[in-house]
């Protein structure tokens, strides 16, 4: 059993930022998920990636199911750009070269958050 | 063997390469770079990099349709103005760094605009910001966190043995060679009506208990604990002090007072019996999983007994004690008694010396 969470063992803060900056290119490169984030400011977006980011690996933001419905609820996010955001998210964690029960962890984690991100058909 | 071939001309030749050098450094640099006329703002070149960045502009573009400018009247030549400008591309938010220098060409004054894209850096700032913000926020977290169980846990022991067991993770028994300790308990504490009433006793307890520590504190005391309607403190320990038998007389005098103050504007009347003694005693964590701090020794015995032949707001301590505090305190002798383990001795109530105190209440 690995120590520590996933958050500690690729490098804290460092790595993760690095993630951040990466999965927030492809979200925005995206045509799916790109015009959700149209109208949303850069230090706001930021500040919202750091924190989901952090807290999906065990870092030390946690986001509650409140606010992340709160914060998605006027966005009309659907499954399909759900499904993106979460195709997105693993392919970045594969190029940074995470272990595969570890992408495989974070992937469960981000799906477990569907019903409170998806609110729309 | 054949000769390398040289140029009719050495200086033509690589005046040339300079520049086409020159045209290929500017056009391939990550920098966007134009060249804007003074008089009008006319943008006379610029190369692929600013091209990209404000899209493909037609001719006879001037500079302020493309961004905001800035006032740029003062600028001398030698002199940077920055500024930062945000544009779109796609959907992109992109952050420029702007730089204009003024320079003469063919006797017009032109500026040099130089667009830095800075969006990384600004996008890592948020991060780094983002972060700090949250790791402060959860250090205020543990920080209250620390300090809450830091105050419980001098709840159960003297500050000195806190920091003690905090630094090295264990605590060594002490022996202090004088120390007083107090006792007191509430005459027919079960039978009182309140007692019917759990939370109004707890309140009543809670209320008289906290009137208790403040009074301890006043002395230099510790309070040592409480059980049940029972409060126990003592004086020099863990700090050792000459006057520790003066210090919990004049806790046990205010105790007193406190009460029967409490009382003339109550409708419960609280009556207790305090006990007290001096000797050596021993100060020590126990336990492993459950911290308790306490204390042991002859003496703790002994306030025990005083406390149980007091008579109901009356105050008892043996000669030993007395002898500490006499002259200094009102102390009436009453008949010698056999204390259990402690053979017949001779007792004293302690009757006065908190009018003279002057000290306050609460």
């Amino acid at each position: 059993m690995a120590r520590g969470t996933i958050f500690e063992r690729y490098g804290g803060f460092a790595t993760a930022g690095k993630i951040v900056m990466a999965f927030y290119d492809r979200i925005l490169d995206s045509d799916i998920t790109g015009p959700y984030f149209d109208d949303v400011d850069m230090p706001r977006l930021m500040d919202h990636q750091t924190k989901f980011v952090a807290s999906v690996m065990g870092g030390p933001a946690s986001y509650t199911d409140e606010m992340l419905e709160q914060l998605h609820r006027r966005l009309n996010v659907t499954n399909e750009a759900f499904d993106e955001m979460a195709r997105l998210f693993r392919e970045t964690l594969e190029e940074f070269a995470m272990a595969e029960e570890d992408v495989e962890t974070l992937a469960r984690e981000i799906n477990s958050r569907r019903d409170v991100i998806v609110s729309a058909d | 063997m054949s000769a390398d071939p040289v140029p009719a001309d050495p200086d033509v030749g690589s005046a040339l390469n300079l520049d086409a050098f020159n045209r290929a450094l500017i056009e391939s640099v990550g920098v966007g770079i134009a060249i804007v006329e003074c008089d009008g703002l006319k943008v006379l070149f610029q190369n692929k990099r600013f091209e990209q960045l404000f899209g493909s502009p037609a001719n006879d573009i001037t500079l302020d349709q493309l961004m905001q400018v800035p006032d740029l009247s003062g600028l001398e030549p030698g002199a940077v103005e920055t500024c930062e400008i945000s544009v779109k591309q796609k959907r992109r938010p992109v952050t420029l760094a702007a730089h204009f220098s003024v320079h003469e060409d063919d006797g017009r004054h032109v500026y040099m605009v130089e667009m830095h894209n800075i969006t990384k850096v600004k996008e890592l700032e948020y991060m780094i910001e983002s972060y700090a913000k949250m790791v402060e926020k959860n250090e205020r977290a543990l920080r209250r966190e620390k300090e809450r169980a830091e105050r419980l846990l001098l709840n159960i022991m003297p500050r000195t043995v806190y920091e003690e067991l905090k630094t090295f993770g264990v605590t060594t028994p002490q022996r202090f060679e004088s120390a007083s300790v107090l006792m007191l308990d509430f005459v027919d504490f079960t039978e009182m009506a309140v007692s019917k009433d759990p939370l109004a006793l707890i309140s009543e307890l809670n209320d008289i208990f906290t009137g208790f520590d403040r009074i301890v504190e006043q002395f230099g005391c510790e309070r040592l604990k409480t059980i049940g309607d029972a409060y126990v403190a003592v004086s020099g320990i863990p700090e050792a002090t000459p006057d520790h038998a003066q210090n919990i007389a004049r806790t046990a005098l205010l105790f007193r007072r406190f009460i029967r103050q409490r009382n003339a504007t109550r409708e419960e009347k609280w009556r207790c019996r305090i006990g007290i003694a001096s000797g050596p005693m021993i100060g020590s964590i126990v336990g492993i999983q459950k911290y308790v701090y306490d204390i042991f020794g002859p003496a703790m015995d002994l306030a025990a007994r005083m406390e149980q032949h007091a008579e109901p707001m009356e105050i008892l301590l043996p000669e030993a004690t007395a002898d500490h505090i006499r002259g200094e305190f009102r102390l009436e002798p009453v008949a010698a008694r056999e204390v259990k383990g402690f053979g017949t001795l001779d007792l004293f109530k302690l009757v006065g010396g908190d009018e003279e105190l002057g000290v306050t209440l609460i």
